[in-house]
């Protein structure tokens, strides 16, 4: 299935797909939806805020780019991640990363690693909407931001579990970091969507 | 050195271009230059030596026809109007589609007018304070994240969204001032 067509299943056919007992689309294409979901509430929250909020229209713009960013990234996800397994089947039971294999590997950590920046820059902005959208829509932010911070730390998980990432991983640091600043703003916006 | 300031208004490049200021002269050329190209290979996809006659021509017509501007602050929109006529005659010359006023091939005048709405976002852009410029242009450029942008500015992480909704404001400031 090629890159467009992927974006353009309906959401009905992409949750079935998701069942199918398939291994891709998975956990991390999920994650990246989750994320572009998220970016779709702030930037609703923003634009139903235009009239109290004078940055909303600057909010709604950086929502829709981030979610721009994260739902390709549901299918770069289910690529890559196809592609390590393939190398993972070819090389039998030795899971110690070598050549190809360690290759598929790298590329399959490196986009969890864009979905998790991605979460918190997401995280980030709907912490931003709960504190001062438009009151009716700060509990739509709120949940943006926990969406997010779902995403990232799914995404970090699945940094942290791969063959490839050792304990010190520049990427495991960037997905943890993204983990860490998703939550807190989560926790924020939690706190002012009250 | 130069004696024009690149922050001259298009209307005020025009007068001194009429009261034959060479330097106002070589500032229009700099400022359209880019302009005009991109209308001939990204708008109309003419060949470099096309592009090149095209250029050629439309600068002359600049120079030759600047007192039929009735408008001064129209100056970009009329030499797109040029450049535009310029190659579709050069394209119709050639025998590959049909005469100007009836030509919408393949969506290249949506093409123009996205490079218009382009070209008049960077200009909008240039007004703005360096560190917004800086901010925008790695947020929505360069797909940076605001913990990078954060790093690389030495700004607090959690200040980035506000900075560019508040740069975003300024710009939109800019373009409407424009219209």
């Amino acid at each position: 299935m090629n890159g467009d067509e992927y974006l353009d299943l309906r959401l009905g056919d992409f949750l079935e797909r998701l069942g199918t007992g398939h291994p891709a689309p998975g956990s991390g294409s999920a994650s990246a939806l989750t994320v572009a979901f998220a970016a779709g509430l702030v930037a609703m929250v923003a634009r139903r805020s235009a009239d109290s909020w004078e940055d909303s229209a600057g909010v709604a713009a950086q929502a829709l780019l981030l979610q721009a960013r994260a739902a390709p990234l549901a299918l770069a996800d289910a690529e890559v991640w196809e592609q390590a397994l393939e190398a993972l089947e070819t090389a039998g039971g030795d899971t110690k990363p070598k050549g190809e294999l360690e290759q598929k590997l790298d590329l399959s950590a490196e986009v969890p690693v864009q979905i998790a920046e991605a979460a918190a820059d997401t995280a980030l902005l709907a912490a931003l909407a709960a504190e001062l959208g438009e009151g009716a829509y700060r509990a739509d932010a709120a949940a943006a931001a926990v969406l997010a911070a779902a995403g990232a730390r799914a995404a970090a998980h699945l940094v942290s579990v791969n063959l490839a990432i050792q304990e010190g991983d520049d990427r495991l640091v960037r997905a943890r970091a993204s983990e860490e600043t998703a939550a807190d703003a989560a926790a924020r916006a939690l706190d002012a969507g009250r | 050195m130069r004696t024009v300031a690149v922050t001259l208004s298009d209307s005020e490049l025009v007068q001194r271009c009429r009261a034959s200021d060479p330097e106002a002269w070589n500032e229009l050329v700099e400022r359209f230059s880019r302009y005009v190209y991109a209308i001939c290979s990204q708008g109309f996809r003419l060949s470099p030596a096309d592009a090149e006659d095209v250029f050629q021509d439309v600068f002359t017509r600049v120079y030759t026809r600047l007192d039929t501007l009735r408008d001064d602050s129209a100056l970009r929109p009329w030499i797109g109007q040029l450049t535009r006529r310029r190659c579709l005659d050069l394209i119709a010359a050639a025998g590959r589609v049909q005469p100007v006023e009836e030509v919408a091939p393949d969506g290249r005048e949506t093409s123009v007018d996205e490079l218009d709405e382009a070209f008049a976002v960077r200009e909008a852009l240039a007004q703005l304070s360096e560190p917004c410029q800086e901010m925008l242009d790695r947020f929505f450029a360069r797909d940076e994240s605001y913990r990078m942008i954060s790093r690389d500015l030495d700004l607090p992480s959690g200040t980035i969204a506000s900075r560019i909704s508040r740069c975003l404001h300024q710009l939109r400031e800019e373009l409407e001032g424009k219209k």
